[in-house]
């Protein structure tokens, strides 16, 4: 066993770090508190991600095939804690790196591939993920947008909701029920433009970053058949296969772990950090950021070696809520003013991103309940 | 950055596991005493060299973190936590088993019943002395321990030839390891129970609400382990109070949680939920406690913040 980093690691992280200290702008702070589906950072994300992708550093760990390097999984997820840590400047992007792009790759029809890859390569798409539906969140299976065939066409008819990046994307990776079954065998994959005639997007108010969230109405929307991805009923094995790896995709408790350090500076600025209590939860925010990074590095580990994990997966997401939890209540408790007026934008920023956390790419309760029966053995809740 | 034990960590936890597998089997202590000491098992493994481990480089604290866990999940007692620590580090001719005192010298210590020595961990000086017959009072206590005191604090100590702020960050690490074991122990039986138990028609386990919080438990057990774990590579960082405050933080809870889903059954001497539980209920304040060890992680991570 070994936990340190080897020196490759390390001064590929600072490479990481020399490029974002030179390309982000002097006022990023401001800019990426809006969020990474905000108008904001998504049009800084077009100028960012070429960039990114011209120094080798947007799909590292994609095959050379694809624009990529192929370099191991750790330097994909040194990659991913920096750039979350930092505000994610590839806003929308993170998505195609992380799990569209090789999603496509396995699954996409040679057209598909040549169609869409080279653009997330070269850090010039936006896809939205149309998943949730207002009658099937956790429940996703339950969705029921509706997708008729039509000749060689398919008619899209329904609505998602949640939508992250939703207004400025190009693409939406759409879920819809094809046949009759009900169920998850029933649902295929669409890769729809949303420039496609009766798509309706409208923004959501919320608490995490404006024009983060969204509704999205499909009304008679035709797509050909060429706009699907895998066969009817596909859709379930496909997803799963590509959200194993988002489950855990998110550096979370890197942002939080920064934000608590930062944190801890102003409260000895203020001349506040002598107060043992104070010490102590900041020692215990400290420690749940650590617990969430090692459950999460197993996994990558794991999967640099070939090996795909189970339920080590749903551990670790719980371990990063409670961190991102530890974070969020350490500031609200001992700073509470810094969230109020600008003069904080990184604790709001991390505040706004870690509310979050406990619900996207699966709930914590889903979650546990995975653990309980995957992990724990337990049989399943009686319906 | 690897998770995986290397060859030799691997040939040794092999080993050990063939070892301790004979003594996952519960039995009630013949006097019904609140813990079962094994002498065979401490005996096996201290003549094997188990013991000695972490001087070895390929093994290392590592290797003795991960023992002194597994030992901790089975419901007899044995002595490891001190033996492959700082004794197998900083003083490796002490008899054993080795009992350790933190703080007063005359406070009530676990094993001093059955200790050939002792190790007084002060704040800026850490010692070793050989017991004579006769040195400890026994102790009467709720805890899974053979609990006793020095009768006087005079005997032959020796300070270890070692940096005390690094022997107390061995011995949060061992500490980590048995408490985290311990959990593990006792959330695998109280898992197995559930499993198991039915009541209105169904298992205790497929009831949500026990499922949601077993499965919270197991969340903290794995990161305390790796906490642990990493730790043990650490020493004079912020990790090994990270590993104990973390567990120990974590204690209470599961703790509560494991008795209230083992119900009455978990009360009795007849289950042995309380050879898990009433040593992790000892071990929380160690080295002062969650909040001490906390403080200890805020004091090294931004010292210089």
């Amino acid at each position: 066993m070994e936990f340190n980093w080897t020196e490759e690691q390390r001064e590929y992280r600072a490479r990481i770090r020399d490029f974002l200290e030179r390309e982000l702008p002097a006022d990023w702070s401001e800019v990426s508190r809006h969020g990474p589906g905000s108008r904001e950072v998504t049009e800084f994300s077009l100028e960012f991600c070429p960039k990114l992708a011209a120094e080798g550093l947007l799909v590292p760990h994609w095959p050379v095939e694809w624009g990529g390097r192929e370099r191991p999984a750790w330097e994909h997820f040194i990659l991913g804690e920096e750039m979350w840590a930092a505000g994610e400047p590839r806003g929308a992007q993170y998505m195609n790196v992380n799990w569209i792009g090789p999603t496509l790759m396995r699954f996409g029809t040679e057209e598909q591939k040549n169609r869409y890859i080279p653009q997330m390569a070269a850090g010039k798409a936006i896809w939205c993920q149309g998943f949730s539906e207002p009658n099937a969140g956790s429940d996703l299976a339950r969705l029921r947008t509706r997708a008729i065939r039509d000749g060689d066409d398919y008619v899209i008819n329904g609505s998602k909701i949640w939508t992250s990046y939703a207004a400025m994307a190009e693409h939406c990776f759409l879920l819809a029920r094809t046949g009759a079954a009900e169920g998850k065998a029933g649902i295929a994959i669409f890769l729809v433009p949303m420039s496609t005639p009766g798509i309706e997007v409208r923004g959501i108010p919320s608490l995490i970053g404006h024009g983060d969230i969204h509704e999205v109405f499909f009304t008679d929307v035709r797509v050909p058949a060429t706009a699907r991805l895998g066969e009817e009923g596909e859709a379930w094995s496909i997803i799963s296969y590509s959200l194993a790896n988002e489950r855990v995709g998110i550096p979370r408790y890197e942002l939080a772990s920064r934000t608590l350090t930062s944190m801890v500076k102003e409260l000895k600025r203020r001349g506040e950090f002598d107060n043992p209590v104070i010490q102590a939860r900041a020692g215990s925010a400290s420690a749940a950021c650590e617990a969430a990074r090692l459950l999460v590095y197993r996994i990558v580990d794991a999967r640099s070696r070939g090996e795909n994990l189970g339920a080590e997966a749903s551990l670790a997401r719980i371990a990063v809520t409670e961190a991102d939890q530890a974070v969020t209540n350490f500031g609200l408790d001992f700073l509470p003013d810094a969230f109020s007026g600008h003069d904080y934008p990184d604790y709001l920023a991390h505040h706004e991103r870690a509310i979050v956390t406990s619900i996207a790419a699966g709930a914590a309760e889903i979650q546990l309940g995975l653990i309980a029966r995957q992990w724990l053995d337990l049989p399943r809740e009686a319906s | 950055m690897r998770f995986i034990a290397n060859e030799d960590q691997a040939a040794f936890l092999s080993v050990l596991d063939q070892m301790i597998e004979p003594h996952r089997v519960w039995r009630v202590a013949h006097d019904w005493s609140r813990y079962d000491w094994s002498a065979e098992l401490d005996e096996a493994l201290e003549t094997s060299g188990f013991y000695a481990c972490a001087a070895e480089p390929s093994l290392g604290l590592t290797a003795a973190a991960i023992m002194t866990y597994r030992l901790a999940t089975l419901p007899v007692l044995v002595e490891s936590a001190a033996s492959s620590t700082l004794r197998a580090l900083h003083a490796p001719d002490l008899p054993r088993p080795v009992a350790v005192i933190e703080g007063e010298l005359l406070s009530v210590a676990p094993y001093l019943p059955l200790a050939k020595s002792v190790i007084w961990i002060g704040e800026d000086l850490v010692q070793a002395a050989v017991l004579p017959d006769g040195a400890v009072d026994p102790v009467e206590s709720i805890f899974a321990y053979p609990m006793g005191v020095l009768k006087a604090p005079a005997m032959e100590w020796k300070t270890l030839a070692t940096d005390p702020a690094i022997a107390r960050d061995v011995w949060r690490v061992a500490l980590a390891a048995e408490m985290t074991g311990c959990l593990k122990g006792g959330l695998d039986t109280v898992v197995a129970h559930v499993r198991a138990r039915q009541q209105f028609g169904r298992p205790l386990g497929s009831f949500q609400g026990i499922q949601h919080r077993l499965a919270v438990a197991a969340v903290k057990v794995e990161a305390a382990y790796w906490l642990t774990v990493r730790a043990a590579q650490h020493p004079g960082t912020p990790e090994p109070s990270a590993a104990l405050g973390y567990v120990q933080e974590a204690a209470t809870p599961v703790v509560h949680d494991l008795h209230q889903f083992m119900g009455a059954m978990g009360l009795t001497l007849e289950h042995p939920l309380h050879r898990w539980t009433y040593r992790v209920r000892l071990l929380k304040s160690s080295m002062g406690g969650g909040s001490t060890n906390m403080r200890g992680v805020a004091a090294k991570r931004w010292e210089a913040a």
